[in-house]
């Protein structure tokens, strides 16, 4: 019976992870100790069904779909406080950045102010020809293109479980 | 970078100009089509894109509607009894679209259009089937 250190050993020899030097002590080991060459072989066996057999996942919508949905999940989930997480502090560099916050939001200020009255309660642009909003707390949205479809996509979330 | 920032917010006018679209309300599924004489297949190359993105294989088409937009005068087009949608003709080839679900604007999205291509507003609805509203530009 070989212990657990020996088994990932065999293991990381098989990986090709161990050195020459720890290498030649693992062959040692598997041509004088039984369990040892068994583990190889049983381990040899299992890597060759999984490389040939491995099960292809195909995703049931275009990439693009499906990860901006993940993208959107984990979103609302960070922006959900649950409690659990500590509070940390703000790092040094965060003081630097409180000015260059309000010169930002000063020019996104000046900007809307400079659109066309039509154009008014606007909030996010982000370029001169695609904007988003979901006013709707209830519902949330995003937006992706497609080119493979020739589509722009807008996902409305209307968070029902 | 503040100059390039300001001037993306300037927004291209240009002269009046009509715009021909097409709006579909279009329920996807992956079961038969059920037993409803309102549902009609949506044309398949409508189709064939939504199956590139989306999981549901099979789509039909629950209402469809041409609107001419001008500029300046936004259309609102009732898709259902609690879907409506409001298009506007921003010039440029541009357009504002509003969803409203039974009344409350859900989604407001503002968009270039192509002729060749679509404009999909859509989610989820209940038994994992979705509702589409797809804005395209009639092939003349």
């Amino acid at each position: 019976m070989i212990n657990h250190q020996t088994q990932l050993k065999v293991q990381a020899y098989l990986d090709g992870e161990l050195s020459a030097g720890e290498a030649r002590a693992v062959e040692e080991l598997m041509r004088s100790d039984a369990d040892a060459q068994a583990l190889h072989q049983e381990l040899r066996i299992a890597r060759s069904f999984l490389a040939g057999n491995e099960l292809e996942r195909k995703l049931p919508e275009s990439p693009e779909f499906y990860w901006s949905k993940i993208r959107r999940q984990i979103e609302r989930a960070e922006s959900t406080p649950d409690g659990l997480s500590e509070p940390t502090a703000p790092p040094w560099w965060s003081r630097f950045l409180a000015p260059a916050g309000v010169l930002g939001a000063l020019a996104v200020f000046v900007a809307l102010v400079l659109r066309s009255p039509q154009d008014g309660g606007t909030f996010l642009a982000l370029d001169d020809s695609h904007e988003i909003e979901t006013p709707l707390e209830e519902t949330s949205s995003f937006s992706f293109r497609s080119e493979a479809a020739a589509m722009t996509v807008v996902w409305v979330d209307s968070h029902r479980e | 970078m503040a100059v390039l920032f300001f001037a993306s917010q300037v927004p291209v006018q240009s002269g009046p100009a009509d715009l021909s679209l097409q709006a579909q309300l279009v329920w996807g599924t992956n079961k038969e089509k059920p037993d409803d004489p309102k549902l009609k297949e949506v044309d398949p190359s409508v189709a064939e894109k939504l199956r590139k993105v989306f999981k549901w294989k099979n789509y039909f088409e629950v209402n469809k509607q041409n609107v001419t937009v001008t500029v300046g005068s936004p259309k609102k087009v009732k898709m259902s009894d609690h879907c409506e949608i409001e298009v506007q003709n921003l010039g440029s080839a541009s357009i504002e679209v509003k969803l409203y679900g039974k009344g409350k604007l859900a989604v407001r999205k503002t968009q270039k259009i192509h002729p060749t291509e679509l404009l999909v507003l859509a989610g989820d609805d209940k038994d994992d089937t979705a509702w589409f509203v797809v804005l395209s530009q009639p092939q003349k």
